[in-house]
């Protein structure tokens, strides 16, 4: 079954990007349902019955502008991968760089998810490596709380 | 900016309130394209105290900046910083500034390609670009960005900016601005008061600048370029658009790994045709100046108190430059502007965007004149 056109319409502004995204890290054909969850916009992807993961879309203030990204988690809540959806600053963009997101694979909410321990920053842009790197780490704990706490059915 | 009058804003929120209560996720990343202002800034304060019994200890709020910004749509965007140097500017004393330091609007096509259009920092070394208190060690900024790299140049042009596509990491500026001036060359500070820093400033020797850099976590390499020339149409020197040229060539990197930061910045500016600058000024130019520095830094929590996301980073730089590297015929070299500074301190970032700093420096000189020892303590911010 298709990315579901009406689950990804609700999302705002990227939902090309966000349903590009969510085929990339998820595969072609997964089921993605939209969730409520204390007034944020969850989604909950699957495939054939069976669970794949969550994912939330969120914005961080980079130097000036937000920066709108994606967390994706797998069953077991641990991050499948991130994606910058939107990047609007002329500088720190190396975030979106997959050499850089690729240092979130595998990580879970138990992980320190800090610059200079478990996250290499990016030198020369790192407001923009600082904030997106705080900003996945609440919102892979909020994912992994609701998530235990039975929110996200 | 707008503002509505109050009972209108009233009736206008409780007509959207049954809307916004259950579209606040969603509404977040809509909001987030449309027209917004936004304020930020940073600023320092220092302590300086210089060994001598003639030098007592001296306090100065070096730097106040305002930055502006407003984005108008998705792809354009007006940046702007408005700075205030030495807390104030009286009238008939001499000291202070108040200066714009940028001032452009960025017409975005792609991540590829933006055009920026205004009051720009030319592209060159570090500090240049990135000044802000937190992201230096030190509590005054490296004496070689103030003598071989003019720190902070700005000129007025036009040019592009952008990410050179397919995660290559490579990024690149390039521009096309007004040129130096050779009548505010000088032996002890190079070319840094030849900068026209926007105000009517002749476009007669326009000049190109530019860079490139490359990317890859806890690494970025780049090099830059200025060519133009300092004539300014000056008939002791020349109406030629590359009279005088200054060409400046320079190098740098930052390379970060676990709690260890290093960088490292070399730079060579020759100066065509000093000796007409000399003689027509009455000044020892030098024909090349050329120097750099190396600076290595460590997290000292990163071994006291692990799990902390504070900082208290220790560092030690050796700078190393000469504004006379070489000098043309009937000027001889003055050995004290073979400058050897050597900074020690630290910096304490209780969060990323705040820092406690202070250093000792050593001023050593090939000649050995005029040498002594520094002390500074300093406050700064970003945000």
């Amino acid at each position: 079954m298709p990315v579901s056109a009406a689950s990804v319409a609700a999302q705002a502004a990227p939902r090309a990007k966000l349903a590009h995204s969510i085929e990339r890290v998820y595969g072609a054909g997964a089921q993605v349902d939209t969730l409520h969850v204390d007034s944020a916009t969850v989604y909950r992807i699957s495939r054939g019955g069976a669970l794949l993961g969550f994912a939330q879309v969120r914005n961080v203030k980079g130097k000036e502008q937000p920066i709108t990204y994606l967390v994706a988690t797998d069953s077991s809540d641990a991050l499948r991968d991130i994606d910058i959806l939107v990047y609007r600053e002329p500088y720190g963009g190396e975030v979106a760089y997959d050499p850089w997101r690729k240092q979130f694979r595998g990580k879970t909410a138990a992980a320190p998810l800090q610059l200079g321990k478990d996250i290499r920053n990016i030198s020369g842009a790192t407001i923009s490596s600082n904030a997106v790197t705080r900003a996945v780490r609440k919102t892979l704990a909020d994912l992994t709380a609701w998530h235990a706490a039975g929110k996200l059915r | 900016m707008r503002t509505l009058p109050p009972v209108l804003l009233a009736a206008l929120t409780l007509c959207a309130f049954p809307f916004t209560a259950s579209r606040a996720g969603q509404a977040a990343a809509q909001d987030a394209d449309e027209e917004r202002t936004t304020i930020g800034g940073y600023g320092e304060v220092h302590y300086t105290n210089a060994t001598g019994s003639d030098t007592p200890g001296e306090v100065n709020v070096s730097r106040f900046v305002v930055f502006l910004a407003h984005s108008f749509s998705e792809r354009i965007a007006f940046r702007s910083e408005l700075e205030v140097e030495d807390a104030k500017i009286a009238g008939g004393e001499a000291g202070g500034e108040v200066a714009l330091e940028q001032l452009y609007l960025d017409y975005t096509f792609s991540p590829a390609a933006t055009l920026r259009a205004g009051l720009v920092l030319p592209p060159i070394g570090i500090l240049n670009e990135t000044h802000e208190p937190p992201t230096f060690n030190g509590v005054e900024r490296p004496a070689f960005d103030h003598d071989v790299i003019p720190s902070t140049w700005r000129d007025i042009g036009v040019g592009m900016v952008g990410s050179i596509p397919g995660s290559s990491g490579l990024n690149y500026r390039v521009f096309l601005l007004n040129g130096l001036v050779a009548e505010g060359f000088s032996a002890e500070e190079g070319i840094r008061g030849g900068r026209q820093e926007g105000r009517e400033a002749s476009f007669a020797n326009p000049s190109l600048t530019g860079r490139l850099e490359w990317a890859r976590p806890g690494l970025r390499i780049g090099g830059s370029f200025w060519y133009g020339g300092s004539s300014a149409a000056d008939p002791a020197l020349g109406d030629g658009t590359f009279d005088n040229a200054v060409a400046l060539v320079s190098a740098d990197a930052r390379y970060d790994v676990g709690p260890f930061m290093f960088r490292g910045v070399v730079a060579n500016v020759s100066i065509s045709d000093v000796e007409e600058i000399n003689s027509a000024f009455a000044e020892a130019v030098g024909s090349r100046i050329a120097g750099g520095y190396v600076e290595g830094a460590y997290n000292l929590l990163a071994a006291l108190s692990p799990a902390s996301t504070q900082r208290l980073n220790a560092f030690i730089r050796h700078e190393r430059y000469n504004t006379q590297a070489g000098v043309p015929d009937g000027v001889t070299r003055d050995d004290a502007l073979a400058r050897r500074i050597t900074t020690l301190g630290l910096s304490y970032k209780p969060v990323y965007n705040v820092v406690f700093k202070g250093d000792y420096q050593l001023r050593r000189n090939r000649a050995g004149v005029g040498e002594d020892e520094q002390l500074a303590l300093g406050v700064g911010y970003q945000f």
